[in-house]
């Protein structure tokens, strides 16, 4: 009994040191789905000091490398989720209909044992998003699944671009209109909300402009303008510094938000949900917007009834990147059955399909060039399955990060808890049914008055 | 909790304090064993302390002809114990619960808890019963902060005696006291909101402070800067003039501080640290003042089983598989909760001068923390050095706190064995030159492990993201079959409340509450203590929230 803790708790040591290290790994002949550059039979991938240094033939595994033979196996990137909310504390500062300034960088939690049981569906990379709870929420920050630490800043995809959540329609009317009296009550009142930031944020870059130019002449008087970083951050993607990543379900306020994005001359937007995007999808792809979905869910409210299956297929076919993602701890685990829909709805490639969990999600988080696909020279985050991930009798294997093997099947303990909870009450009877708590919305509860 | 009841004790069980001045000012203190400071021992000496200092220590000084002699035979002497950040003697006024505000994405600062303008001076208490409570474990002086949310006001090292606020304080604006506490349903409500607005406050004052600074030098032709009580609490902090003394328990807290502390280049004190042992590194680099919470989770033994004093093998039952996981999920928790008891020792393994705080926790239970701590690899003279020196230099009190020597304020200790011996009573205690006298406590006559009756109604309070909701619990029915009902003032509902069991003064029950549409499970647990009890509430995956109440006399 005590040596079977010892072991465990050895383990979680040894997870925590390899956080945030770069290793080197040789996967050994297996059937390497690149993604970008088609699927290559009995093929090595060599990582070395975190990046994929050689794809090819008769590899041979440098000293201190671990090997791992994936004879029969399937090789394929680390799987992409650009919506989620996994290690996190807190997902919605629900209180102000415009939260720009909120960051769910503050609020990253390593210790949350999901980032494991994504790892053990084979994702590695997560868009860790603020809730919908408000027109503008807040920042958003895209991690890799590194378990074992207590540090967040090793959990964080350092040098990925910003991200912001924004939403639409019936959450943040309902939190603020519904349940506080103001505005948005509407959707107009959602449009409203967007256009008084931005403007709001073009006079206050003025301000700052003017007095930057002045403060430094001769004799200068003026004050500087008041400091707020709620400006601050909505004149960053005024700048095209950060990448609106916007709630949304009907077609009419998708359609909104681009001529909104045009006015005021935003380029990096994508939607997320979209279940009405196949309604718009030549106006998403000439926008160059791009579409995060789920496979088949929907019909959750009133605003979520008009949907298809197809809809993913139809963004696709129509030019507009697009992804699957989770929005749910649940999900997350089993992402490539959700690509696989597809494949059912609208009779996808097989490299279009894992697109959608792959490349296309690096590139709306703005990432593509690091992970997202099997190429030399890029960030060696991989996941290994026993058949081909497409198929449902696909299981995973092995996740890799950074050449650091996180998830490893036949080792993988019951309990990977990192901290547990020195006042909890442990009852092994006891079970909880997390599938029924909604993220998106945690925290607002109370704000929802009848 | 403890301030509800001041009002209702007759005034005459204060006799100790009432104002006859002392007789004499001059004591010696004579044939006991003194500390000097850790390490530094007399045997058998004597301690002369006169107007309110230590005028004489040693083997053999000359005892001036007013002193009142103290024979403390063969008894311990200590520095005066120091309490790094704590709420001792800070008597807040009740918050209203709950108040209306126009606007909940604006609220006014009081509301939202931003008050870095108070002064903890405003809200001392001298007759507070902690005052005394923190006296008799051998605390002299501390580090004090109001209680509240975000940025809850400034601090002050106050000594444990006086009459008036004005007399206990020893030094004012000693720290801007912060914590990652949001407003309860308003701006900022989450911990995400909290340090947005922490960054938003702080460069907003960073601006405003340097533009006063260019006004007062030329101001003609300047638009007049405004003064802002809230921005201006933030200079001294800002020049490096005093730290930010923040409270962070938890080892994710400790590194959000530290992003802030990044973000906006503050120096750092760290209170009330509860979960630091795996990032000592980051507080060493964060060059930060460290206090260690005397809190400690409980670790509840279990109890031998009856099989296992028999012969065992022949008893021993194969364990089913739901046993064997219990068995797993008691040794991981029981590991946990040792990291906390053997934190003290690991930070000084590590050499990080740390002392202690008290935001979370009880008198009572502050003496047996320090005994956990010490059975845990702390020696006494690091748990001493933690008490007395390494405050003092952390505080910078050291010229005149921490040791027992001539010229320092007389805050002396002294208990009958040593102090951390766990029979050890605490005899007298020297706060400012004034003596405390503390006889033996009568041993409460309760026998070992009987379980409480919780029959009766109950008033409760608990505090979630959503708001504070009060009511009313009534528990009737026998031992082994209570049944009971609560109200909720936030749904004005009654509920039916299930599965209530007793163990020793724990209790637990369950309740169900409809949200939305969703039947939402909450399980209770708390510990009663006399008339009071205070726990935790769980709320599904949604977390646990802290639950108390106390007993509403029958009428």
């Amino acid at each position: 009994m005590k040596n079977n803790i010892t072991l465990i708790l050895a383990l979680l040591l040894a997870f925590a040191a390899s956080a945030q290290q770069k290793g080197d790994v040789l996967i050994k002949n297996g059937t390497v789905l690149t993604i970008t550059n088609g699927d290559l039979a009995e093929t090595d991938v060599l990582i070395r000091d975190g990046k994929i240094s050689k794809i090819g033939k008769g590899l041979k595994a440098p000293s201190g490398a671990k090997t791992i033979d994936a004879t029969g196996m399937y090789v394929m990137p680390g799987i992409i989720d650009a919506h989620s909310h996994i290690a996190l504390d807190a997902v919605n500062e629900a209180t102000s209909p415009v939260t720009a300034e909120v960051f769910t960088g503050d609020a990253v939690d390593p210790l949350d044992v999901s980032i494991y049981r994504a790892l053990a569906g084979g994702v590695t990379t997560s868009h860790a998003m603020h809730g919908s709870a408000n027109a503008v929420g807040g920042q958003c920050e895209t991690i890799k699944h590194r378990y074992g630490t207590v540090d967040p800043e090793a959990l964080k995809m350092k040098g990925a671009p910003r991200t912001i959540k924004f939403a639409l329609g019936e959450n943040p009317t309902r939190v603020h209109g519904a349940g506080n009296n103001m505005v948005p009550r509407t959707r107009m009142g959602v449009e409203a909300v967007f256009r008084n930031s931005f403007s709001e944020a073009q006079e206050y870059m003025a301000a700052w402009n003017e007095y930057n130019a002045n403060k430094s002449k001769k004799g200068f008087k003026g004050a500087p303008p008041k400091y707020d970083l709620r400006l601050e951050t909505l004149a960053d993607i005024l700048k095209g510094e950060i990448i609106i990543h916007c709630h949304s379900y009907r077609a009419d306020e998708i359609y909104m938000l681009m001529q909104v994005c045009k006015d005021f001359g935003i380029k990096r937007l994508v939607f997320q949900h979209v279940n009405e995007g196949f309604k718009v999808a030549p106006e998403l792809a000439e926008f160059g917007a791009g579409a995060s979905v789920f496979a088949d869910w929907w019909a959750y409210k009133f605003e979520v009834y008009y949907s298809t299956a197809y809809n993913a297929t139809i963004l696709s076919e129509n030019g507009v990147v697009t992804s699957i993602n989770s929005d749910s701890g649940e999900l997350i685990r089993h992402l490539y059955h959700e690509a696989a829909k597809t494949q059912k709805y609208g009779g996808l490639t097989d490299k279009d399909a894992l697109s959608m969990i792959t490349i296309n999600p690096a590139k709306q988080l703005g990432i593509e060039d690091r992970v997202g696909s099997i190429e030399e020279g890029k960030e060696g985050d991989i996941a290994i399955f026993n058949n081909h991930p497409l198929s449902i009798y696909a299981i995973p294997m092995y996740t890799i990060i950074d050449g650091v093997l996180q998830f490893d099947r036949q080792n993988d303990q019951d309990d990977m808890r990192i901290y547990v909870n020195p006042e909890e009450k442990i009852d092994v009877t006891f079970s909880q049914n997390d599938h029924t708590v909604d993220r998106c919305m945690q925290g607002t509860e109370f704000l929802f008055k009848n | 909790m403890i301030i509800l009841f001041i009002g209702v004790l007759p005034s005459s069980l204060y006799g100790q304090d009432e104002k006859i001045a002392p007789v004499t000012g001059t004591y010696a203190i004579t044939n006991v064993n003194i500390t000097q400071a850790p390490g530094r021992t007399i045997q058998l000496g004597t301690v002369v302390v006169k107007d309110g200092m230590i005028t004489a220590v040693g083997k053999s000084v000359s005892i001036p002809a007013d002193a009142k002699i103290i024979k403390a035979d063969s008894m311990y002497l200590y520095a005066g114990f120091i309490d790094g950040l704590s709420h001792v003697g800070v008597d807040m006024p009740k918050e209203e619960e709950d108040q209306d505000v126009d606007d909940p994405s604006n609220p006014p600062n009081d509301i939202a808890g931003i008050q870095p303008d108070r002064d903890v001076r405003g809200l001392l208490n001298p007759s507070d019963k902690s005052v005394d409570d923190w006296r008799k474990l051998g605390f002299t002086a501390a580090h004090v902060v109001p209680e509240g949310r975000m940025l809850p006001g400034s601090g002050a090292i106050v000594l444990l005696s006086g009459d008036t606020p004005d007399e206990m304080v020893y030094r004012s604006g000693t720290s801007l006291f912060s914590q990652l506490r949001g407003a309860s349903g308003i701006y900022p409500n989450t911990v995400i909101g909290v340090m947005a607005k922490y960054r938003d406050l702080y460069r907003n004052a960073s601006y405003a402070k340097s533009y006063k600074q260019r006004y007062e030098q030329d101001g003609a032709g300047m638009e007049r800067p405004v003064s802002d009580r809230v921005l201006e609490a933030f200079y001294p902090v800002i020049d490096k003039r005093i730290p930010v003394a923040f409270k962070a328990e938890s080892v994710l807290d400790i590194q959000r501080v530290f992003i802030l502390k990044n973000d906006l280049g503050f120096n750092l004190m760290l209170g009330e640290v509860k979960q630091g042992w795996d990032v000592i590194d980051k507080i060493k680099n964060a060059n930060a003042s460290v206090f260690l919470s005397l809190e400690l989770p409980e670790l509840k033994e279990e109890k031998e089983k009856d099989s296992t004093d028999t012969d065992e093998g022949d008893t021993k039952k194969e364990l089913t598989a739901a046993e064997e996981e219990q068995q797993r999920l008691d040794a991981r928790k029981k590991e946990m909760i040792l990291n906390h008891y053997k934190q003290p020792a690991l930070f000084t393994a590590n050499g990080v001068k740390f002392g202690f705080s008290t935001l979370e926790a009880k008198s009572k239970d502050i003496k047996s923390n320090l005994s956990k701590m010490v059975a845990n690899g702390l020696s006494e003279d690091a748990a001493l050095t933690a008490l007395t020196t390494a405050p003092a230099q952390l505080l910078g009190l050291s010229n005149t706190m921490g040791t027992v020597d001539a010229g320092k304020i007389a805050n002396l200790v002294i208990s009958d064995k040593p102090y951390f011996d766990e029979k050890s009573n605490v005899k007298m205690v020297f706060v400012d030159g004034k003596l405390f006298e503390y006889d033996d406590k009568p041993k409460k006559k309760k026998s070992d492990g009987e379980d409480i009756d919780p029959k009766g109604s109950w008033s409760y309070s608990t505090e979630t993201p959503q708001g504070t909701t009060t009511g009313t619990l009534k528990i009737t029915g026998e031992a082994g079959d209570y049944s009971g009902e609560m109200t909720n003032s936030q749904t004005g509902e009654t509920t039916s409340i299930s599965d209530i069991a007793i163990s020793g003064t724990s209790m637990t029950y369950s309740f169900q509450i409809n949200a939305g549409g969703n039947m939402l499970s909450i399980s209770v647990s708390v510990t009663i203590d006399g008339e009071t009890f205070d726990g935790t509430m769980t709320v599904g995956s949604y977390g646990s929230f802290p639950v108390e109440g106390e007993r509403i006399p029958e009428q």
